[in-house]
C-alpha cells in the first residue's frame, strides 16, 4: 500500500485540487447570492431577493434573451463555417498548410484584440461600409454595429472569425479519419462526391460534432472580453450578455451578492443545455453495455 | 488519378478558399498596417487606413520605450512576466492533465469516472466567479501578487482542459496494452513513462498550444493578482489603450499588440500541422 | 476564512484613527508612501508621475503601482488588497463610494492635517462633504474638473454666420439649427459612451433647474424625479442626439475631433478634459472655444467632477509618515497648480491664483464659474462620473439614460417612468 502512495498521491492530488476548487467555488458563489454583500463578501441572509432583483431588470432580460440567440446562433454557424471550411481543405489542394494557418491563427489572437480590431471594421464610419463606399457603391449599408437590434451579430461575426478555425481543425481531423475501406467501398458503388460526403462522410462525424458543439457552447457562455472590447454591452445596453451582467454587477456596481446570483442563474443556463447531452450519453453507454 | 486541377470545379474550391482566406486576414492585415502608421496619423485620418508615412518606429517604441506611469521600459518586461507564468503553467497542466488523463482512462480507479465529470465541467466555470475566490485562496497561501500564484491559478484551471484531451485521446489505447504489461510486473509510472509517453506526442501537441494560447491572453486575473512590474503583457497592453482622458497611441499599441501576439501566433504557424494531427488522432470525443 | 461580518464592518466605519504624532513630527523616518490608482498613462499618469517626483525631493519613497484598465480594474485590485489585509496606504477613490469603502476597512483620519493647513475653507462644501463621510477627513482632493463645458468649433460657427456664444438652452439650440442650416452635418460632436450619454443628461437638467438636478438626482426626491424639469431634460436630450452622427454608436468622442476642428461638427458638451485630448490630438487652441455649459437662469451652473485620494489605515510608522507628507502635498496650492495646470483641471482650493503663465483661458473661465456657482448654490455634483450616487446606482440611472440616446422610440415620458423605477429598485 505504502509503495502505492506515490501513484496514488500523483493521480489523486491533481484532480482533487481541481475538483475541490471547482466545488468549492461554485459553492461560495451560491452562498454569496444569498447574503446582502456589496462591496466585499459579507455574511448575512437576504433570501431570493438577489435573485429577484436581477430576474426583473431589463439588463439581465435582455442579457438571457441574447444568449439564447447568440449561443444558438454562433454555435451553428461556427459549426457550418467550419465544416465548409474542413470539406474544402479536405480537397487536397495546394497550399493546405498556408489555408490551414490562415483559419487558425485567429486563435492565437486574444479576444480583447479581436473585439477592439473588429469594433473599426464594422463600424460604419470608418470600416467596411465606408470602403465599399469609397469604391462608389454608395447605398451600400452595414451599420449594424451601431443598430441595436442587428448589433448582437456583429458579435457573431467576429466570434465566428475568431474559433471556426478551431471547428474546422476537428472536422478536417475526423474528415481524414474516415475509414478508407468505407470510402473505396462507396467508390467502387459508383457514388460520387456529394453522395460519398452525405452517405459515408458525415455521419461518422456526428461524434466530432457534438465534441464541437460543446467547446464552442463553452465559449459562447463565457465570452467576456470579446464583447467588452467589441461592443461593450450597447449601442445602449442591445448587446448585453450574461458573463457581461455578472462582471458588471459584482466588480463595477459593487453589488457582490446581485452578482452572485446572475452567475448562479448563468449556470442554471448551462445545466439546462448539459443535463439533456449528459443524460444522452449516459443512455448511449447504457446501450453499448447492453448489446 | 488524373490531374483534376483545372477542371472548373477545382477552380471553384480555389476561388471560394481564397476569398474565404482574404476575409479571414483582413483583421491582422489592419493591426499590422496600423503598426506601422504614427498616432498623430491614425488619430487625424481614420482607424483603417493604407499608411501614408512608414512609421517602422513604432516598435522599437512598443519594445523598449513605451511609458506606464513612471516606468519608461517598453513591453520587454512584461514579455517576460508572461513569460515566467505561460511556460511553467503549460508544462505543468500538460503533464498532471496526462498523468491524471491516463489514469482515468487505462489505469482505472474507483470513481474515477464521477471526478473526471467534476473535473471537466470545469471548463464551463465563469471566470467572474472564479475571481473572489481566488483572492481569497492566494490570500490565505501568502501568494498575492507574486507570478508563483498565477502559476498556480492557471495550472489548476488548466486541468479541467487538460484532462478532458487527454482522457478522450488515452481511451484509443488498448487496454490489453496495459494489462499485459501489468502482468509483466509494470507499475502505474513505468506504464506511463514506456507505453502512454511514446504514444502521446499528437495529444500532447494539441494540450500545449492550447494551454499556451489561453494562459498567454488571459487578462482578468494578471490584472488583479499582480502589481507594477510584474504584470503579465495583456496588463501592459490594457495599460495602453485605456487612457481616459487622452488619446490612445494607437500606431504603438498595434506595434506592442503584433509583438505580444507573435509567440502565439508563432505556435499556431508551426504547430498548425501538429495540431490537427493530434485532433485526428482524436484528442476530444 | 476572516470573514467580514456586519459588526467588523461597523468597527471599521467609526475606526479612522488619526496619524500617530511621530509620524507628523517627521522626524528620522523615511516617508514610504504605495498607492494605487488608475493613472497608468496620458495627461493623468503625467500628473501622478509629477506628483511623485516631488514626494520624492520632499525625502519619501514614491511606490506608485498604476492599474491598467479603466476604473473597475482599479476597484478590483483594491478590492484583491484589501481582503487580503493589505491595502495601499492611498488610492485614488472618488465621490459616494468613498463613504461605501470607507466601511470595509478602516481608514485615516485627517482632521488634525487639515485643520493645521487650514484647507477646508477653501474647498467647495458639496465637495468636502463627500470626503468626510461620519464628518472626518480621511480622503482628500486631488483636482475639480465642471462636465458640462461647452467646446465650440471656430470653423463651425463661421459656417453658422454666428459669433455669440449660448448662453441658455434655447440659444443652444437655436445655434444648432443655424449651424444645420449652415452646412455643419452634425451640430453635435459628442461620442455615445456611457459617461458621454450621462453627461448630455446631467447638463440639460442642470441647466434646466440646478435645484431639480440637485432634488431629484442627488437627493433622489420622488417627486423632483418626476418632475416636469426631468422630462424637459430627456426632451432636451433628445433634440442633441439627434445633432449627433448616428455613425458614433458607442465611441468615445476622440474620434470625432478632426470633424469637430475642420468644422463638419459644431459643438460638444464635454469635461473640461476635453482641452488636454484636443491638445495632445495636435489641435491648437485657436481652432475651438470654451465656454460654461448652457444655464436657463443666468448664473452659471457647475458640474463636479473630483478625483481623490482616499487614505488607509497602516500600521507601520515609514507609511504612516508617507501619509502624512502626501496629505501635506495635496492640500499645497503650489502642487495643485502643478497638477491642474498638466491635466487641464482646475484646483480645488478655490484661492488659487489662475492669471498666471500656463493657465488657459478654458481653466481661468472654469474657475470663475466654480467660484459663482458656489456661490449661488448651484454648483451640483456629476452623476455620470460617479460623483452625486454611488457606482450602483449610478450606473442603473445610466442604463436608462444610454438606452434612451440609443433607441429614438422611446418617448421623454418613458424614460422619465424608468429613470424613476430604476432609483425604487435600487434603494
Amino acid at each position: 500500500m505504502v509503495r502505492r502512495l506515490p501513484e496514488y498521491l500523483t493521480i489523486w492530488v491533481p484532480l482533487l485540487l481541481s475538483a475541490a476548487h471547482l466545488v468549492s467555488f461554485s459553492l461560495w458563489t451560491i452562498w454569496i447570492s444569498f447574503t446582502p454583500s456589496t462591496l466585499v463578501p459579507v455574511s448575512g441572509w437576504v433570501g431570493l431577493r438577489n435573485y429577484t432583483s436581477v430576474l426583473a431588470s431589463r439588463n439581465w432580460q435582455i442579457a438571457f434573451d441574447n444568449l439564447l440567440l447568440f449561443g444558438s446562433a454562433f454555435v451553428l454557424l461556427s459549426l457550418v463555417t467550419g465544416l465548409i471550411l474542413a470539406i474544402l481543405l479536405d480537397q487536397r489542394i495546394r497550399g493546405e498548410n498556408v489555408l490551414r494557418s490562415i483559419f487558425l491563427y485567429p486563435l492565437a489572437v486574444s479576444f480583447v484584440v479581436t473585439g477592439t480590431v473588429w469594433s473599426w471594421l464594422l463600424n460604419p464610419g470608418i470600416g467596411i461600409q465606408k470602403l465599399v463606399h469609397d469604391f462608389g457603391w454608395t447605398s451600400f449599408r452595414f451599420d449594424w454595429l451601431i443598430d441595436r437590434d442587428m448589433a448582437i451579430w456583429t458579435i457573431v461575426i467576429a466570434a465566428i472569425w475568431q474559433s471556426s478555425g478551431f471547428a474546422m481543425a476537428l472536422f478536417l481531423a475526423g474528415l481524414r479519419s474516415v475509414d478508407a475501406d468505407l470510402i473505396k467501398a462507396a467508390q467502387i458503388d459508383g457514388a460520387g462526391p456529394v453522395r460519398m460526403y452525405r452517405r459515408v462522410i458525415l455521419p461518422t462525424l456526428w461524434p466530432i460534432t457534438i465534441t464541437v458543439i460543446v467547446i464552442q457552447l463553452q465559449f459562447a457562455i463565457s465570452t467576456f472580453d470579446l464583447v467588452r472590447a467589441l461592443t461593450n454591452g450597447g449601442p445602449g445596453i442591445a448587446t448585453q450578455l450574461p458573463a457581461l451582467v455578472v462582471y458588471d454587477l459584482m466588480f463595477q456596481r459593487n453589488l457582490l451578492g446581485r452578482g452572485a446570483a446572475a452567475a448562479v442563474l448563468m449556470l442554471l443556463i448551462l445545466l439546462a443545455v448539459l443535463l439533456p447531452y449528459a443524460a444522452w450519453r449516459y443512455l448511449q453507454r447504457r446501450r453499448v453495455r447492453h448489446a | 488519378m488524373r490531374d483534376r486541377t483545372f477542371a472548373p470545379s477545382r477552380l471553384l474550391i480555389y476561388l471560394v478558399v481564397s476569398l474565404i482566406a482574404a476575409a479571414w486576414l483582413v483583421p491582422l492585415i489592419v493591426v499590422v498596417l496600423n503598426s506601422l502608421r504614427s498616432n498623430e496619423e491614425i488619430v487625424q485620418t481614420s482607424m483603417i487606413g493604407w499608411p501614408r508615412q512608414w512609421a517602422f518606429g513604432n516598435y522599437l517604441t512598443a519594445w523598449s520605450d513605451f511609458c506606464v506611469a513612471q516606468t519608461c521600459v517598453g513591453i520587454r518586461p512584461y514579455m517576460l512576466n508572461s513569460a515566467l507564468v505561460t511556460i511553467p503553467a503549460t508544462i505543468f497542466s500538460t503533464l498532471l492533465g496526462a498523468v491524471a488523463g491516463y489514469a482515468v482512462s487505462l489505469w482505472r480507479f474507483r470513481g474515477d469516472n464521477w471526478i473526471y465529470g467534476i473535473v471537466t465541467l470545469g471548463i464551463f466555470l465563469p471566470q467572474q466567479m472564479r475571481l473572489l475566490p481566488w483572492t481569497i485562496v492566494l490570500r490565505d497561501t501568502g501568494l498575492m501578487n507574486t507570478l508563483t500564484g498565477l502559476v498556480l491559478i492557471h495550472t489548476i484551471q488548466g486541468l479541467s482542459f487538460t484532462v478532458l484531451f487527454c482522457r478522450n485521446y488515452y481511451v484509443a489505447i488498448p487496454q490489453e496494452l496495459i494489462s499485459a504489461a501489468r502482468i509483466d510486473g509494470a507499475g502505474f509510472f513505468r506504464i506511463f513513462w514506456r507505453i502512454i509517453l511514446p504514444l502521446s506526442p499528437p495529444i500532447l501537441v494539441v494540450t500545449v498550444i492550447w494551454q499556451f494560447t489561453h494562459i498567454w491572453n488571459e487578462f482578468l486575473y494578471g490584472v488583479t493578482f499582480t502589481t507594477g512590474q510584474q504584470q503579465p503583457v495583456t496588463a501592459a497592453l490594457i495599460a495602453l489603450s485605456a487612457a481616459v482622458a487622452d488619446i490612445p497611441h494607437h500606431g504603438v499599441q498595434s506595434a506592442a499588440v503584433m509583438i505580444a501576439a507573435l509567440p502565439t501566433l508563432l505556435i499556431y504557424l508551426i504547430g498548425g500541422k501538429y495540431f490537427v494531427r493530434g485532433l485526428t488522432a482524436g484528442a476530444v470525443k | 476564512m476572516p470573514m467580514i461580518t456586519r459588526r467588523r464592518l461597523l468597527a471599521g466605519s467609526a475606526a479612522a484613527l488619526a496619524l500617530p504624532a511621530f509620524a507628523r513630527a517627521q522626524s528620522a523616518i523615511k516617508p514610504r508612501l504605495t498607492a494605487i490608482s488608475q493613472w497608468s498613462a496620458g495627461s493623468d499618469g503625467a500628473a501622478i508621475t509629477a506628483l511623485g517626483k516631488k514626494f520624492e525631493e520632499k525625502g519619501g519613497v514614491w511606490q506608485h503601482s498604476p492599474v491598467p484598465g479603466f476604473t473597475t480594474e482599479m476597484m478590483n485590485k483594491l478590492r484583491a488588497q484589501i481582503m487580503a489585509g493589505d491595502p495601499p496606504a492611498c488610492s485614488q477613490l472618488k465621490g459616494p463610494e468613498i463613504a461605501a469603502w470607507s466601511k470595509i476597512a478602516p481608514t485615516v483620519n485627517l482632521d488634525e492635517l487639515v485643520a493645521a493647513a487650514g484647507y477646508e475653507k477653501f474647498v467647495a462644501p458639496d465637495l468636502a462633504k463627500l470626503h468626510k463621510p461620519g464628518g472626518k477627513w480621511i480622503a482628500l482632493p486631488l483636482q475639480i474638473y465642471s462636465t458640462n463645458m461647452l467646446f465650440l468649433s471656430k470653423r463651425a460657427m463661421d459656417k453658422a454666420k454666428a459669433d455669440k456664444i449660448p448662453v441658455t438652452w434655447a440659444d443652444f439650440n437655436g445655434l444648432a439649427e443655424k449651424m444645420k442650416a449652415g452646412g455643419v452635418a452634425y451640430p453635435i460632436a459628442n461620442g455615445g459612451t456611457r459617461p458621454d450619454d450621462g453627461q448630455k443628461f446631467e447638463a440639460a437638467l442642470a441647466g434646466i433647474s440646478p435645484a431639480a438636478y440637485r432634488a431629484a438626482i442627488m437627493n433622489l426626491d420622488k417627486k423632483a424625479l418626476e418632475g416636469p424639469e426631468v422630462r424637459a431634460a430627456f426632451v432636451q436630450v433628445r433634440k442633441i442626439a439627434d445633432w449627433m452622427d448616428p455613425n458614433v454608436g458607442a465611441q468615445h468622442f476622440s474620434t470625432n475631433l478632426k470633424r469637430f476642428v475642420d468644422g463638419d461638427m459644431g459643438m460638444m458638451i464635454m469635461g473640461g478634459w476635453a482641452q488636454g485630448v484636443l491638445r495632445n490630438a495636435g489641435f491648437k487652441f485657436e481652432d475651438f472655444m470654451i465656454a460654461p455649459g448652457p444655464s436657463d437662469n443666468g448664473k452659471s451652473v457647475f458640474l463636479l467632477n473630483a478625483d481623490a485620494f482616499i487614505f488607509w489605515q497602516r500600521k507601520e510608522p515609514d507609511l504612516q509618515a508617507g501619509q502624512a507628507l502626501m496629505a501635506q502635498l495635496v492640500m499645497d496650492p503650489a502642487i495643485q497648480t502643478m497638477y491642474s495646470q498638466i491635466t487641464g483641471s482646475i484646483p480645488v482650493r478655490t484661492d488659487v491664483d489662475l492669471s498666471g503663465e500656463g493657465w488657459s483661458d478654458g481653466q481661468r473661465r472654469t474657475a470663475a464659474a466654480l467660484k459663482d456657482a458656489i456661490a449661488s448654490n448651484q454648483a451640483v455634483l456629476s452623476v455620470a462620473h460617479n460623483m452625486a450616487q454611488e457606482n450602483g446606482l449610478t450606473a442603473a440611472l445610466i442604463d436608462v439614460i444610454t438606452e434612451y440616446v440609443k433607441n429614438k422610440t422611446i418617448k421623454p415620458e418613458q424614460a422619465v417612468t424608468r429613470l424613476a423605477e430604476a432609483v425604487e429598485s435600487a434603494r
